[in-house]
């Protein structure tokens, strides 16, 4: 990975970093910049508090980066730690980190579709906005994995790790995220088509 | 198969990139049920679309410029021909506080020209402009800025507002990088100060100041063309208002780093 407007590696950036040239910390923000704060954003759903969480996962990044061997790609050692970052926060704030309704919902509270009914399918493409504003309204717990999973391409077996759950649980939870937020993209829909 | 086992399974078989093998009746089922077919091409969709949020966001220039002031107040940076580091909010010398008086001020009109702009709604012809042509909004500076100066955020640079950008629904109302004109407008007279003055700063800290300024400037110039064509879309106007601040917060910034 190179930045194209300082046209060094990220590598060479890294190394200069734990030099402490503030040329190679920015390479490195400005690299990564998008990532990290769109996850802040899509798990907590507030600008300000995401640039804030942004904020300090860089810069637990570069307390720690004279300690990055190289023996994991960067990126994944950052995104770990900015999820761990945001976990903490949601933890500190005492929202539930895995959804609370895992335990008090029954399979029959799932939301599930109705049978012999006539169904609306998605189909074709979601409107981004639309996207993001049904991630917006999960529950933190399912948002969680949802965005864990969904949009930052972690694994069931690293989600659990990181949210303290089963595989299994994190399983499930993505599943119930993604029949709620298909159940909110059809209602937008069609909110929509009444409005014109 | 069944439309339940068909549920039971799912999550299984969504989960795996790979695409495990089908239970056997899985797919004959899906085949011939409407409401099974639509459940999984939808939770598909949803899947795959979600990847495209991931870095789909730009945070505000100010998070670059909090970690690089933290970063200097931990010692973590180390300046070059300057050990130990600088502290973040140290005195200069006089000439170099004098060179940046004007920049409390001209932060102050910059929110004063977002306010003025958010609150008053285009008259039609100005409706009618094009990103290429500029809006001039004259505003009252305090008195250490000439009785004449003007904030004109037509006149300064471009990156686009991402929910103005996911809004538009034609392809004329987008603001991205297709829509930004060739050529970059040249700077402002407040602008050329500002580069002036963030000119004395280390190279590092004055490119982040020249590109902060530049993305600033680009969000206010494409948000105030999309203002210009949507005059009654109040997310517009807040977003207008809200890179006004950013641009404001930069040029205080500048003066918090010489002061």
């Amino acid at each position: 990975m190179t930045d194209p407007k300082q046209g060094i590696t990220e590598a060479e950036a890294i190394e200069q970093a734990k030099q402490g040239h503030e040329a190679a910390f920015e390479v490195l923000y400005h690299l990564h910049k998008r990532r990290v704060y769109s996850l802040c954003l899509r798990m907590v759903s507030n600008p300000a508090q995401a640039e804030d969480l942004a904020q300090e996962a860089f810069l637990q990044l570069f307390r720690k980066i004279g300690t990055f061997r190289g023996e994991s790609a960067f990126s994944t050692w950052l995104h770990r730690m900015t999820v761990n970052v945001v976990l903490m926060q949601l933890r500190k704030k005492g929202l539930p980190v895995v959804s609370l309704e895992e335990t008090l919902e029954s399979d029959d509270e799932v939301p599930r579709k109705e049978f012999g009914t006539q169904d609306v399918k998605l189909t074709g493409s979601i409107d981004r906005l639309q996207l993001q504003r049904a991630i917006d309204k999960l529950p933190p717990g399912y948002r969680t994995v949802f965005v864990l999973h969904d949009v930052e391409g972690f694994e069931h077996n690293e989600i659990a790790e990181m949210v303290g759950c089963s595989i299994g649980n994190s399983k499930s939870q993505l599943h119930k995220a993604r029949l709620k937020l298909r159940d909110y993209l059809k209602f937008m829909r069609a909110e929509k088509a009444k409005t014109g | 198969m069944t439309c339940s086992e068909v549920e039971r399974v799912l999550p299984e078989l969504l989960d795996d990139a790979s695409e495990r093998a089908f239970p056997a009746g899985f797919e004959t089922h899906v085949k011939s049920c409407p409401a099974c077919s639509g459940l999984v091409s939808d939770l598909r969709l949803i899947a795959s679309e979600s990847r495209q949020l991931a870095a789909s966001e730009e945070p505000s220039p100010r998070v670059w410029l909090r970690i690089a002031a933290e970063l200097r107040a931990e010692g973590l940076i180390r300046e070059p021909n300057s050990a130990p580091s600088r502290p973040i909010l140290i005195s200069t010398s006089p000439r170099r506080r004098w060179s940046a008086w004007w920049l409390a001020p001209v932060a102050a009109a910059l929110l004063a020209a977002g306010a003025y702009v958010v609150s008053h709604k285009p008259a039609p012809q100005v409706a009618k402009q094009t990103p290429a042509v500029p809006v001039t909004v004259p505003v009252r500076v305090p008195s250490a800025v000439p009785e004449n100066a003007t904030v004109s955020p037509d006149r300064v640079t471009t990156p686009a507002p991402q929910q103005l950008a996911r809004k538009a629904a034609k392809p004329e109302d987008r603001v991205g990088p297709a829509a930004r004109p060739a050529v970059e407008p040249e700077p402002s007279a407040e602008d050329q100060q500002f580069l002036s003055v963030v000119s004395t700063r280390a190279p590092s800290m004055r490119a982040t100041y020249e590109s902060e300024l530049q993305a600033v400037n680009a969000d206010i110039r494409e948000t105030q063309a999309y203002v210009n064509r949507h005059p009654g879309d109040a997310d517009a106007r807040q977003h207008l208002m809200d890179a006004y601040q950013q641009k404001a917060l930069l040029y205080q910034m500048a003066l918090d780093r010489i002061q």
